[in-house]
């Protein structure tokens, strides 16, 4: 065999160059389960807008908002394989199982994160631009390289990376920042804590292990539940805001009110339910339930806002 | 004999490797070539069908 076909360096010790993953593999460092968040998150934020654009742009923007949704979970996967290779849930990643060297991915992370805004800013605006790249920087450099291993506040303020991409979407067809889309950040920015903090009990020795100082971990599991209880308080009701606001319908407003109940429902739960596999239960109940009810409330958004569904509501903020 | 010469060959890919390698080039290959529909669609729609009325 040639040895321009060598797996390994001869001239480093046996240090591999290049591994052998597949674009599967490369798929996965893109977190594709977060990036259909992202879209549909996106999708809302432009469809909530006041205003409309050309169909191929509207797409060709979602597959860069995606695409740099992608960039930053490969960057946070580079950053954060050391850990990863130690917790249970992840170390089945592409770069702790070894398909993908780290290497690898920090050249595909950078090239699509540069590649995303480019391409961002040439098809839809710069200030749709400026903000990919500036949650791309917040979701790579603020939470991953500093937030997570520092302050058990990380997912909050971190949280706020997953909540831009409405802010993006309405920049898109605006080309300015409106509260429409602040409102829809809010509500995936409150969500965030009982989801991760739901997930977090369970997972707290998994965490421990990883020295990661999730709340459960430094604040307590007590002190994380009745923090997991305040968070769904609040979010509920500004979960009904787009209704209030003229751009959510009355299904919104039946789905709003009655997954958020829900939400507090599960968190009362999550409180009241301490001690063994009830309280495992009843986390990952909240963790699963967490994940359908912010899909409802944009899939029904978009629902109203790109497909006409709209019952209008009379505007009561705004 | 230096150490620098003492160290092992190291392993070359295998077929099995080299199989995996092509489709990853295969798919490589496939998304190049979908940008530059891309990028094509998306001047035409940007530009409009004036892109068509230029003077030769």
């Amino acid at each position: 065999m040639s040895a321009a076909l060598d797996r390994f360096d001869p001239r480093s010790d046996g240090v591999a160059l290049t591994s052998t993953g597949e674009a599967g593999d490369f798929f996965e460092l893109l977190k594709p389960r977060v990036m259909f968040l992202v879209v549909v998150t996106a999708l809302t934020g432009m469809a909530t807008a006041p205003g409309s654009v050309h169909p191929v742009i509207g797409l060709a923007s979602l597959l860069a908002i995606a695409v740099g949704a992608g960039a930053s979970g490969c960057l946070n996967m580079w950053y954060d394989a050391d850990i990863d290779a130690v917790m249970t849930r992840t170390a089945k990643r592409p770069i702790p199982s070894g398909r993908i060297l780290p290497s690898e991915a920090l050249a595909f992370g950078l090239t699509l994160s540069i590649g995303s805004v480019l391409v961002l800013g040439l098809v839809a605006n710069l200030p749709a631009a400026a903000m990919l790249a500036f949650t791309i920087f917040f979701y790579a450099v603020v939470y991953s390289m500093w937030l997570k291993r520092w302050t058990p506040q990380n997912i909050v303020i971190g949280g706020a990376a997953g909540a831009f991409p409405p802010i993006i979407g309405e920049a898109v067809v605006t080309g300015e920042f409106g509260l429409r889309s602040l409102v829809l950040c809010a509500i995936i920015f409150l969500w965030t804590p009982p989801h991760f903090w739901a997930l977090a009990l369970v997972k707290s020795a998994d965490y421990a292990r990883a020295g990661i100082p999730m709340m459960p971990n430094v604040a307590g599991p007590a002190a994380t539940r009745r923090q997991i209880v305040l968070y769904s308080l609040i979010m509920a009701p500004v979960a009904v805001l787009p209704a209030l606001m003229g751009f959510g319908g009355l299904i919104y407003l039946v789905v709003s009110v009655v997954t958020g109940l829900a939400m507090i429902g599960l968190s009362l739960r999550v409180l009241r339910v301490t001690e063994g596999e009830a309280a495992t239960k009843a986390c990952y109940a909240l963790f699963g339930f967490s994940i359908l009810y912010l899909f409802l409330l944009f899939a029904v958004l978009l629902a109203e806002n790109a497909f006409g569904l709209m019952w209008a509501l009379p505007k009561v903020i705004g | 004999m230096s150490g620098k010469d003492q160290r092992p060959t190291p392993p070359a890919f295998s077929p099995e490797d080299m199989a995996r390698r092509r489709r990853r080039s295969v798919a490589l290959a496939l998304v190049l070539g979908a940008l530059v529909v891309f990028f094509f669609v998306v001047t035409l729609v940007k530009t409009g069908p004036a892109i068509l009325n230029r003077p030769l």
